[in-house]
């Protein structure tokens, strides 16, 4: 066994820090504040590199691998960003661009892979809709087949990235009867016909990233972006789920370390009763549960990560127990991280609130930690 | 990176597993009667045989130290919790204090025997508490003639009743040291320590030390840099936490199975989500811990500086994991692990031990907020 990074990722990471916390941190607070996407910031995650990280460098990726992909997403948590635009970097790379780039034709590979590396375009996924969430099998929406076309009819909630993409992967029926095995896989361009989006839905946290519904009304788009083959779109979204539960779980990770700093920070500065708040042990269990839960969680992230490397198939027990790990336990550390701060921890002027927010799509998103435990209670 | 037991690793997990399972087939070590103790020193024998005793006391070719470590230590504990507290205190702690600060001549006298599994040791740290970190050993040693004389008194020795070798942590000269003392060595008075909640077959005592003359070939010293009673703390503690993955891996696998087989309205009691949800948790937690613990094992190998906090973090998770995941196992069990002793409510019993004894949860926790802050120990 052997948990190390090498030289060369441990630099870069500190790279990646020293660059968020010079050009992304400084804005977060405010975007959060005005719910509002930070394009510029994007736009920078991109020139970085780090949009796309991990793809092959002929299509504008960087060629990563996937623990230095991994550690790129924990960097970012670790310098403070926030988890909207974190999800937001998650849902375009992972759920949108590696969907296209694994399933994609050469030519659709070609037409939005680097400009989804650059940012320049902008992905989202829509998989959920109003009436299937967990039960993803149960989704209404179709895609009829009508000669060089699809025809595309019902709708998606909860699409991250939804309002402001320029390209989509949108999951839908070509056979209505079938369950999962019915379901396809899509490329749709955001200006298609019939392809509307709603207004950005206004949520607890990561508010930053902008979610909305996306609506198909006989929607017609050219029979080539269909991803794949017919039917091939249940076991596509399982894929995706290989990153949601490495790269998407470990700005979580890098969280823990950025609170712990700033609560130590705090904790050292804030007197109360002639002495700083440091000096309780009240305290000093606050910010040892943070580090706990932190030390905790990386180990079962970059565990996933490491397999992927090996190219072994996901095993999927593992994969929910990181998922379910970092949803359910990170609610004690960031709760701790908000009430040592007091007030100022319930206010916005500190970022702690924010975090406890964002924190609290983990339980939820990608698949709730009662699924989680419904996957796992079946394979063990 | 690896998150992988090499083959070799892998092959003497199963080997110690299996010999441990076969020898407690027909060797009770935990039931606390009589017989317990005699074979708790038999199967020390056969692990002597095995590389398991050497383990991070010593190098040997083809494992990785304490990470392997962790792994046995996890299968030892999960079949005889015993046998398993016996071998680590009796051996592992002060062997590897003999390994590391001990003279050629300790090394062939005392390590020799503990590692090969032939004489039972004991490591006697606590004094009047558990705690030893910020109470100052009272137990010393002063020179008089040719002879040391130790007095003092050190309670909650694990083996302190069996074994032919005790370390006694305390001070010669200002500075820390072990002395080396014979079980029967006069002024030496043993008492058994009774009524223990969980790991039964293990013989426990308090000695009080009075006017005990040994040689000076009997003292263990450190380099003033050095902090002997942290270090010793610090493998006690990954004691402690091998132990939790043992307990763990034991309440889970036996709820899991028991959930699976035991029906209830027509069918298996998994099916029912307040079961199998909580098994799920269970396994979380469990798992957790593994890694957790593994890479702190790694990280004391590698880099001992950042392994000080990493080793209270993954003593603190999995010391509680295992608190949590035997009682909850429990309440899967039910009756049956209410009524009549099996392993379920062995770990659950062993598992507060993990919690209280090392550096406590609630020093360990305050330890890392130390850390965060900056504050030096
Ligand atoms: C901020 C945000 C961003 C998102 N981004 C995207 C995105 O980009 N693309 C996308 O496709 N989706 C996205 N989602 C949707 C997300 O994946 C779903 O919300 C999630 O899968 C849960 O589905 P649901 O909301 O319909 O809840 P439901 O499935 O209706 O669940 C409701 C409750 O019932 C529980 N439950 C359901 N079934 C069971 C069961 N069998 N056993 C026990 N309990 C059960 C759930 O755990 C939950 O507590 C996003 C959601 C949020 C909040």
């Amino acid at each position: 066994m052997d948990f190390g990074f090498t030289k060369e990722q441990q630099m870069f990471k500190k790279e990646i820090i020293r660059f968020a916390r010079k050009e992304i941190v400084p804005r977060v607070q405010e975007f959060d504040l005005q719910k509002k996407f930070d394009f510029e910031s994007f736009r920078k995650l991109g020139e970085f590199g780090i949009l796309g990280l991990h793809f092959p460098e002929e299509y504008g990726g960087g060629g990563a691998d996937v623990i230095t992909t991994v550690m790129a997403g924990e960097a970012l948590g670790e310098a403070g960003v926030d988890g909207g635009l974190t999800l937001a970097y998650g849902a375009h790379s992972f759920l949108c661009a590696d969907t296209i780039f694994k399933h994609g034709t050469e030519a659709q590979r070609k037409k939005y892979i680097p400009k989804l590396c650059s940012g320049e375009w902008i992905g989202c996924m829509g998989l959920t809709e109003p009436d299937a969430g967990s039960d993803v099998a149960s989704m209404k929406s179709t895609a009829e087949k009508k000669g060089d076309k699809y025809v595309l009819n019902g709708s998606k909630i909860f699409i991250t990235n939804a309002p402001i993409a320029d390209v989509s992967v949108v999951y839908a029926k070509t056979d209505p009867d079938g369950k999962h095995q019915g379901i396809s896989a899509f490329i749709v361009e955001k200006d298609t016909p019939g392809y509307t989006c709603g207004e950005p839905l206004i949520k607890m946290g990561v508010r930053t990233s902008q979610t909305s519904e996306q609506f198909f009304s006989n929607c017609e788009i050219p029979a080539e972006n269909l991803l794949g083959k017919e039917g091939d779109g249940f076991n596509m979204s399982l894929q995706t789920v290989e990153w949601d539960r490495s790269a998407l779980l470990a700005p979580f990770v890098g969280v823990s370390t950025y609170m712990l700093k700033r609560c130590a920070d705090y904790a050292k500065k804030r007197v109360q009763f002639g002495r700083s708040i440091g000096e309780f042990q009240a305290t000093k269990r606050k910010l040892a549960n943070i580090r706990i839960f932190g030390e905790a969680a990386r180990s079962l992230v970059y565990r996933i990560a490491w397999y992927k490397d090996q190219g072994k198939p996901l095993n999927h027990l593992e994969a929910a127990v990181a998922k379910l790990f970092v949803g359910d336990w990170s609610m004690g550390p960031a709760n701790d991280a908000m009430i040592l701060h007091g007030g100022y921890g319930y206010c916005h002027e500190y970022d702690m609130e924010r975090i406890f927010r964002d924190s609290r799509l983990a339980p939820i998103g990608g698949g709730t930690s009662d699924i989680q435990k419904m996957i796992i209670s079946k394979l063990m | 990176m690896n998150y992988e037991y090499s083959q070799k690793e892998f092959e003497l997990l199963i080997e110690l597993f299996q010999m441990v399972t076969d020898f407690a087939a027909d060797h009770p070590m935990d039931s606390g009667t009589a017989d317990c103790r005699q074979n708790i020193q038999e199967a020390l024998e056969k692990l002597g045989q095995t590389p398991y005793l050497k383990l991070g006391v010593e190098h040997v070719e083809e494992y990785n130290g304490v990470v392997t470590l962790m792994g046995a230590m996890e299968v030892v504990a999960l079949v005889s919790p015993s046998l398993f507290l016996s071998a680590e205190y009796g051996v592992r702690v002060l062997g590897r204090a003999l390994a590391k600060w001990g003279s050629q001549q300790q090394k062939d006298e005392f390590l020799r025997p503990l590692v090969s599994g032939t004489a039972m040791g004991a490591m006697a740290l606590c004094e009047k508490t558990v705690n030893v970190d910020n109470e100052p050993l009272a137990t010393t040693g002063e020179k008089q003639g040719d002879k040391i004389i130790i007095n003092g008194r050190k309670q909650f020795v694990v083996n302190g009743p069996v074994a032919k070798i005790i370390g006694i942590a305390g001070t010669y000269d200002g500075k820390p040291a072990i002395f080396i003392v014979d079980k029967d060595t006069p002024g030496l008075v043993n008492h058994e320590t009774e009524g223990a909640l969980g790991y039964k077959g293990t013989a426990v005592s308090e000695i009080t030390l009075t006017d005990c003359a040994v040689d000076e070939t009997r003292v263990i010293g450190c380099s003033e840099k050095e902090n002997m009673v942290s270090s010793l703390r610090l493998w006690e503690n990954q004691v402690l936490t091998g132990a939790s993955l043992g307990l763990m891996r034991a309440s889970f696998e036996n709820a899991r199975d028991h959930a699976k087989s035991h029906r209830t309205g027509g069918k298996p009691i998994i099916a029912y989500q307040e079961v199998g949800f909580k098994l799920a948790e269970m396994l979380t937690l469990f798992q957790t811990s593994q890694m957790l613990a593994i890479r702190a094992a790694w990280t004391s190998e590698t880099s001992p500086k950042e392994a000080v906090d990493l080793t209270l973090c993954a003593k603190v998770f999995c010391t509680e994991s295992a608190a949590q995941v035997s009682g909850e196992a429990m309440r899967i069990l039910g009756s049956s692990a209410y009524f009549g002793s099996n392993p379920v409510e062995r770990a659950y019993c062993c598992a507060r031990y993990g919690e209280i004894f090392g550096t406590s949860t609630e020093l360990s926790r305050v330890k890392l907020g130390d850390a965060a802050l900056g504050i030096k120990p």
